[in-house]
């Protein structure tokens, strides 16, 4: 099954980023390969949404964490050996004929490139085999059983055979005499081929596995653990934005009972930056990967649809609004085909005048606590809509980030509290700003006159 | 001290912009010359706050309107006679007729083509004269040629120059003889060289009065009245948008007993049309120029702010309702330092919830209509605002557009009525879209 998610929730939630530009990509992508890099855009672009892929990957990469292994190749190595596999001509095929004394002349006045390539080749993947076999030792020394055993299970598979392993006693990086580099190159480079990117590709698995495993362990990630699709549960305990510098961390707690949550804030609060952590980390979840927060259990979703920075064409106001209508529209047709999903709205309706944002934040609410197969964070500004829902609604729990007012400027915690927010600053930063003292001005003027 | 209207202003109401198309300056550009282009530029760029400036340029106008006039050349032969004016020949006489001799002999030994460009710019300049002064003199036949008669006037003058009667008997430009040529190669471009700058100018400027009150005509503009700042008033009669096709005229009124409009109306029922025309109204009027209406008369004012589309700054950190506030904060400043304004504000208030902006709409709105030397039309969703604002014994008007509803269907009539309406189409699209029923919808 494939987990869904649109280019509109990648761009909210920055997980992939412009080139160039920092994103949750970035944060991940320091693999040893160029390979694993591939593998790592891969896992970016197609989040599992299965309990048991997810908890088999996380589970991988926490026990490569847990015994602190190193990517045990040298990174240079692969781009010789993808360059030479990726030769399938058979014109560069050598023959065993082909070891004339011609050609060791030739080779003297000037060197048979062709020949160069194959043999370095051949050395190169002897070379990573040898690393391999030196890793299994090491893997299988750690404990009798764990998580990554399969891996090597299958990587050994392919190297299960005679051939193979005549290949394999051949000593590292010696020079090899013309008719072995002409018999391995025939073993590796066209009968064993397959087998040969299969093994590449575990290996740039591998690559990913050990580098997430470090950047979890370098910016304290921890490792999310997947239940059960039916049991509509989120629980996140201190959860952060991962590229906010001293991010708060948050705790939420979602079940069946309130699985629509309401946020409520200042603009200026943090709401957006909270959806965005939420986003992130059930994003990363749904990879396997690990996630910025304490702790996190998590029922497996079908997709997730963030609505933060919808796209704003300011020249009409009533076509930003029909935007956003439209986009509900789309993530309500998700929701009937009964998928479980988790989606996210930031100010709700923000286009439009106060009144029309009001009633439709409160319909669209109430409309959205009736199914139970999503799960619902909505933000708004409009605090009126939520003593509304209060009352409508059983399923809803109310969050908000709080303003305190210090000497009359606003002060932002960033620390989730229960309620909907009464702070009312509209009015103080109006009277902050002077407004109606420099209106009155010219009053006070002619009253002295 | 020139009029004051910001970039918000100018973007909100789309005045500036010659790459533009739908602003109202590509509307009246349809200069032929460079010159009368910098000089409409300028127009647009500073328009007047003096009365009697502005009631003499829309005369000019006026004048040209009544007396359809077309300049006698094309822009491209204007130009070559302006390069051909502008680039000077020899400081006397003999250095002039060296210079054509010059070019002469260099046609004749390599073929250079220089010296027929320069007859060509003599003949063209020769005949171009010709035409505009048989122009001016018909303008002059017509006899009451009242508020251009200065310039008139000067280019008689010009023409009745001693140095230039030649111009009066040449009337084969073609084929001129040498000696001929060289004499007046040198009368028009070192002999009458301030002369001709004269001529130039004035085509400029009537360059631009011929293409203003050309769209005047053409698109049914009137000339606004300008009152001077005392009397404090504006009358609009049929005022609509320039750029709207089959706009609906709409009459408003502003005077100190009734200073501060408050417009109400569903999103699409053309509140922001109304009020940018309105605001393209006054800007129009203070630059002397045709305005988009019937009939107008105004009090000259010291300047137009309008805040329709507050621009969202959140990557600056800002809030939209802080952008609100600080935009209201530079009005207010305007209005507080006794200057006498219109503003127009459009929904202010939208990143909000609704008590603030209530309670922030209601301050503003009694606070501003003091000021009974600005004028304000202040459009709000918040009907309360306006219940709110009736109870007070203040200068305000209630104006709103209607939505007449034919079915499920909205339609609008954009001919403004005096109250207030609830109108709010937000939860008919909501309907209409069948988005609740789709939330439900289970498969």
């Amino acid at each position: 099954m494939i987990f869904n998610t649109d280019k509109q929730t990648l761009t909210d939630l920055n997980i992939l980023g412009k080139p160039g530009a920092d994103s949750i990509y970035t944060v991940f992508n320091h693999t040893s390969t160029r390979g694993g890099a591939a593998v790592l855009e891969d896992m970016f672009r197609y989040p599992l949404a299965e309990k048991s892929a997810i908890n088999n990957r996380s589970g991988k990469i926490r026990f490569l964490q847990s015994v602190d292994a190193g990517f045990p190749f040298s990174s240079g190595l692969f781009d010789a050996i993808e360059g030479y596999l990726a030769v399938q001509d058979d014109r560069t095929r050598l023959s065993p004929e082909g070891n004339t004394l011609a050609r060791k002349f030739n080779h003297l006045i000037a060197a048979d490139t062709n020949f160069k390539t194959v043999s370095d080749g051949v050395r190169s993947v002897i070379e990573m085999l040898h690393t391999l076999q030196g890793f299994f030792i090491d893997m299988t020394k750690m404990s009798a059983d764990h998580p990554y055993l399969p891996d090597i299970a299958e990587m050994k598979k392919l190297l299960q055979d005679p051939a193979l392993e005549l290949v394999l006693q051949e000593p590292a990086g010696t020079k090899l005499p013309y008719e072995k580099v002409v018999a391995y190159d025939q073993l590796l480079r066209f009968r064993f081929r397959n087998e040969l990117g299969k093994m590449l590709s575990l290996i740039y698995h591998l690559d990913v596995y050990i580098t997430v495993a470090n950047v979890a362990a370098q910016r304290k990630f921890i490792f999310p653990v997947a239940l059960d699709a039916g049991s509509h549960h989120i629980r996140l305990e201190g959860v952060y934005h991962p590229q906010v510098p001293k991010a708060v961390p948050n705790t939420i707690h979602i079940t069946p009972e309130n699985n629509v949550v309401f946020l409520t804030g200042a603009n200026m609060a943090g709401k957006s930056t909270f959806m965005k952590s939420l986003g992130i980390a059930m994003f990363l979840a749904h990879m396997g990967f690990p996630v910025p927060a304490e702790k996190m259990e998590f029922a497996v979703r079908d997709g997730i649809y963030t609505t933060i920075n919808l796209p704003d064409d300011l020249s009409s106001g009533s076509s930003h609004f029909y935007t956003e209508v439209l986009r509900i529209k789309k993530i309500a047709r998700e929701l009937s085909k009964a998928r479980n999903l988790l989606l996210i709205f930031d100010e709700l309706f923000r286009g439009t005048n106060v009144k029309d944002a009001y009633e439709g934040t409160v319909a669209v609410t109430a409309a959205f606590a009736e199914r139970e197969n999503g799960v619902f964070v909505i933000s708004t500004h409009i605090t009126e809509a939520g003593e509304v829902l209060k009352e409508q609604c059983s399923n809803i729990q109310f969050i908000f980030l709080p303003t305190r007012m210090e000497n009359n400027k606003p002060v932002y915690t960033y620390r989730l509290a229960e309620g909907i927010t009464t702070d009312r600053h509209g009015m103080i930063i109006i009277k902050n700003e002077g407004i109606l003292d420099i209106i009155g001005k010219k009053k006070d003027k002619n009253k002295d006159v | 001290m020139s009029f004051l209207a910001d970039k918000q202003t100018l973007d909100d109401l789309n005045i500036p912009g010659r790459y533009n198309n739908k602003s109202i300056y590509r509307i009246f550009d349809n200069v032929i010359t460079g010159g009368g282009r910098k000089l409409l530029d300028d127009m647009f760029r500073y328009p007047l706050t003096d009365h009697l400036a502005i009631n003499e340029r829309s005369s000019i106008f006026q004048y040209f309107d009544k007396n359809p006039a077309v300049l006698p050349f094309s822009g491209e032969s204007f130009s070559i006679v302006e390069n051909y004016l502008t680039t000077g020949a020899g400081a006397t006489m003999p250095a002039a007729a060296w210079n054509i001799v010059y070019r002469k002999l260099l046609k004749t030994v390599i073929r250079d083509n220089s010296y027929e460009l320069l007859v060509t710019g003599l003949e063209k300049t020769i005949t171009l004269l010709i035409a505009f002064r048989d122009f001016i003199y018909k303008l002059a036949e017509l006899g009451a040629y009242g508020p251009v008669q200065e310039q008139v006037e000067k280019i008689r003058q010009i023409f009745n120059d001693r140095r230039l009667l030649w111009l009066r008997k040449e009337t084969d430009v073609k084929n001129i003889p040498l000696p001929k040529l060289i004499k007046y190669d040198y009368q028009l471009r070192t002999g009458c060289l301030e002369e001709m700058k004269t001529v130039i100018d004035i085509i400029y400027q009537f360059d631009v009065y011929i293409a203003v009150s050309t769209v005047a005509r053409t698109k049914h503009f009137c000339y606004a009245s300008a009152l001077p700042k005392h009397k404090n008033v504006i009358n609009i009669s049929g005022l609509f948008h320039p750029s709207v096709e089959h706009a609906v005229p709409n009459d408003i009124s502003f005077h100190p007993a009734s200073n501060v409009a408050f417009l109400t109306g569903a999103n699409m029922a053309g509140k922001s049309t109304f009020m940018k025309s309105f605001g393209i109204a006054v800007f129009l009027s203070h630059m002397g120029f045709p305005v988009p209406a019937t009939e107008m008369e105004f009090s000259v004012k010291d300047g137009l702010f309008s805040t329709i589309n507050v621009p969202d700054n959140l990557e600056h950190g800002y809030s939209h309702f802080y952008a609100e506030v600080l935009r209201v904060k530079s009005v207010a400043e305007q209005v507080g330092a006794s200057k006498d304004l219109v503003v127009i504000f459009d929904e202010l208030f939208k990143g909000t919830n609704v008590k603030d902006a209530y309670d922030a709409t209601l301050a503003i709105t009694a606070a501003f209509s003091e000021h009974t030397n600005c004028f304000f039309i202040i459009s709000s969703h918040i009907i309360e605002v306006g219940e709110a604002l009736k109870k007070e014994d203040g200068s305000f008007r209630f104006l709103y557009l209607p939505t007449v509803m034919e079915g499920n269907v909205p339609r609008y009539t954009y001919q403004l009525k005096e109250g207030i309406t609830a109108d709010r189409h937000g939860m008919i699209i909501i309907g209409n879209e069948g988005l609740i029923a789709l939330i439900l919808k289970r498969e």
